[in-house]
């Protein structure tokens, strides 16, 4: 579950552990990769990718039972 | 969350994460004190108290969520 | 993160029993005393597995000394129970008669089948009505059935948990993946018994959010009924719900063992068959109204107690004996945490989750529609005697069809066992995605919201677009972080094959029959009165076909 973070693009500058609404990464520490500590606590707000400064550094990846039902469109 | 196991008591023969059907105990080894990796994943069926050789060694405590509603 | 490699091991037997349950320990003594090579691989460990891990209490049995010379009238009362109303009564007779030869063989064994030197029958019995449930002590069943199977020079392999059948040129064994180590073992066998038990976790548990408070032992997830239908075999009646009730919040199976009278809160008994407690009846109004206590919610008149008030001591004491041998033994630790005596306390019942009723269509011979492959036990539900005396018949005939042939070629169950390897390497080596709860939980919410009470057209069409998208995610991008976890995602995979194939059964049922309602096809259709409906796998999903019930 959310978020995912990309060691190999992540700068370490803290943003998303200090926007982070729902504290979900929770002891991680400065100058360090964040830790995702409490994932199923993340509400999707898109905060940490919001205030991210690496491009693709940190993602959320949907829980599926969050998918949405959707009806398939005609095959042609 | 169940299982508890008293360190003072537990003899670390391994018996319980022998017996767990639900592997509970996963990663434990023997002659240490068991590890009580998925203790979310317990069925309450007793396996470790009922083969358990030393008495009160562990115990299983029930989540609130599974209290019984009586009058 | 360290790359995972799995490991790769051969073994080799005449007949292989998936599953060491009641069902596979007969199988497997029955197999090893007809002179087979027998291997019994469990996911657990046969000492404690599966839903009489430790204990049951009830089994259906015909008994000549209690019930006279003529079996009929048990026959007949048990093909009418929740264990046989959708079995043939064939089928019934051969378990009934040989029912009494698995009683005498267990009560031998050190499993206590008499109660005070006598045969005892109590429980889901109605007044008036012959009694089929011999009451027993089960509590140690799984040791001594454990210790009975290797006395025969079984091999008992745990902590494996089978996969797929091998079916190269026949069945040929199974593989199977280890739940502490990386490995994968391929089980070279003549023949396969499966006896993976029932299909927990289907459907969302009494508890919001939570997997394992269950009726039955959540780690029976259907393996058997989907291993069997990956390879061909036939599968039946999987579209028929089955309900457990018992004690509210604290799922377990057991209501019989219950000795009391099922009372609304102002104390008026909600059925007519008991008044007062009685350890002969229990209370069997649930037994014939299953809806009982929702619909008491649901109409506010709610909640129904188990009220065993006015028991007398000497049924107090033989309730608390087989409430131990059922196996309820949190349920007892519970009463004393919380001082909750049962002379003073009455005790609120549910209904708990559905299932399927359905599973392998396999006949009084334990065979399935494949040459080769058997099953028993709950991998169609039938309780735990269905389990021994299936087990047992099933063993005997699996030894006897692998004398008949070869042991399959050396290279048999190759291209599978690679297969396997390389998915379960992919679920252990990737880094991130769904895990095995995520997939569990998605499934469990699109079996409630559209295969649930309220089963429909529309809704099946819906709920499978979406469990098919599920299950590709699922193959696709499951991670397992340790082989615990990586079990627990093979389950998945196996409940979502399940599923699939209950949703094409709900789809081709259009009628509404006994406990199985489609609230757009309200009426029974007179065409598929004596048919079953039966199910196996297609080029492109499972395929359905109506066949008459004697088949």
């Amino acid at each position: 579950m959310p978020p995912i973070i990309d060691e190999d693009k992540c700068t370490l500058c803290g943003n998303c552990v200090d926007i982070c609404t729902e504290d979900v990464f929770f002891g991680s520490k400065k100058k360090q990769l964040p830790r995702v500590t409490y994932p199923h606590e993340c509400v999707y707000c898109n905060a940490c990718v919001e205030e991210c400064p690496a491009e693709g550094a940190v993602r959320l990846r949907l829980p599926l039972p969050m998918m949405l039902m959707y009806k398939p469109a005609p095959t042609a | 969350m169940p299982p508890i196991i008293d360190d003072s008591k537990c003899t670390g023969c391994g018996v319980c994460a022998e017996h767990c059907p639900q592997d509970v105990f996963f990663g434990s080894e023997i002659k240490k004190t068991p590890v009580i990796a998925f203790p979310e994943e317990c069925w309450h069926c007793y396996a470790c108290v009922l083969d358990c050789p030393v008495p009160e060694a562990i115990r299983l405590r029930t989540p609130v969520p599974m209290m019984l509603s009586y009058r | 993160m360290t790359h995972i490699i799995m490991a790769g091991e051969q073994m080799e037997a005449d007949v292989l029993v998936i599953g060491g349950g009641p069902a596979g320990l007969m199988a497997a003594i029955h197999a090893a005393e007809s002179g087979a090579k027998v291997t019994l691989i469990d996911k657990a460990n046969t000492v404690r597995s599966g839903s009489g891990a430790t204990g049951n209490d009830h089994f259906r049995a015909y008994i000549p000394a209690f019930h006279g010379p003529d079996m009929e009238p048990v026959v007949k009362e048990v093909a009418k129970s929740q264990a046989g109303w959708t079995r043939p009564q064939s089928f019934v007779r051969t378990w009934m008669k040989t029912s009494f030869d698995i009683v005498k063989m267990w009560d031998d064994w050190g499993i206590p089948m008499k109660h005070e030197g006598r045969w005892e029958f109590s429980g889901h019995t109605f007044p008036g009505k012959p009694f089929t449930t011999l009451k027993y002590s089960g509590q140690s069943q799984k040791p001594i059935l454990t210790k009975e199977a290797k006395k025969r020079g079984v091999k008992i392999v745990n902590r494996v948990t089978a996969f797929d059948l091998i079916t190269d040129h026949g069945i040929s064994g199974a593989i199977g993946v280890h739940g502490r180590e990386d490995k994968i073992i391929t089980f070279s066998a003549k023949a396969v018994v499966l006896c993976t038990g029932g299909c927990v976790r289907l459907y969302p548990g009494p508890t919001p959010g939570w997997m394992f408070n269950r009726a039955d032992s959540p780690h029976t997830t259907g393996d058997g009924r989907a291993m069997a239908y990956r390879a061909g075999a036939d599968l039946l009646n999987m579209e028929i719900p089955m309900r457990w009730a018992g004690p509210k919040y604290f799922a377990k199976c057991g209501k019989a063992t219950w000795v009391g009278v099922l009372r609304d809160p102002r104390d008026k008994p909600v059925g007519p068959f008991v008044t007062k407690p009685d350890r002969i009846y229990g209370d069997p109004i649930s037994d014939s109204y299953k809806g009982l206590f929702e619909d008491y919610m649901k109409t506010g008149k709610g909640p129904v107690y188990m009220d065993c008030r006015g028991i007398s001591n000497e049924d107090y004491d033989y309730m608390m004996h087989y409430m131990k041998h059922e196996g309820l033994h949190g349920i007892l630790h519970h009463f004393d945490e919380e001082g909750i005596d049962l002379r003073e306390n009455p005790i609120e019942f549910m209904t708990y989750e559905m299932t399927t009723r359905g599973g392998i269509h396999y006949n009084e011979k334990g065979e399935t529609s494949m040459p080769g492959l058997y099953a028993a036990g709950d991998e169609y539900f039938g309780g735990i005697s269905a389990a021994a005396t299936f087990g047992w018949i099933a063993g005997g005939k699996a030894a006897g069809f692998a004398f008949g042939r070869d042991a399959p070629s050396k290279n048999a169950g190759k291209e599978s066992s690679e297969a396997l390897k390389n998915l379960v390497r992919e679920m252990r080596n990737r880094k991130d995605g769904p895990s095995w709860q995520e997939i569990n939980v998605a499934l469990n919410q699109v079996m409630s919201d559209y295969i649930g009470p309220t089963r429909s057209d529309t809704l099946v069409e819906a709920g499978t677009a979406h469990l098919l998208r599920i299950k590709e995610k699922a193959r696709k991008d499951l991670v397992a972080k340790n082989q615990h976890e990586l079990i627990h995602c093979l389950e998945v995979l196996n409940l979502l094959d399940v599923a699939e194939v209950i949703f094409a059964a709900i789809k081709e049922r259009k009628e509404t029959r006994e406990k199985y309602i489609r609230v757009d096809h309200p009426y029974k259709n007179p065409a598929f009165d004596e048919k079953v409906l039966v199910c196996r796998k297609g080029p492109e999903g499972p395929l359905t076909e109506w066949k008459a019930i004697n088949d």
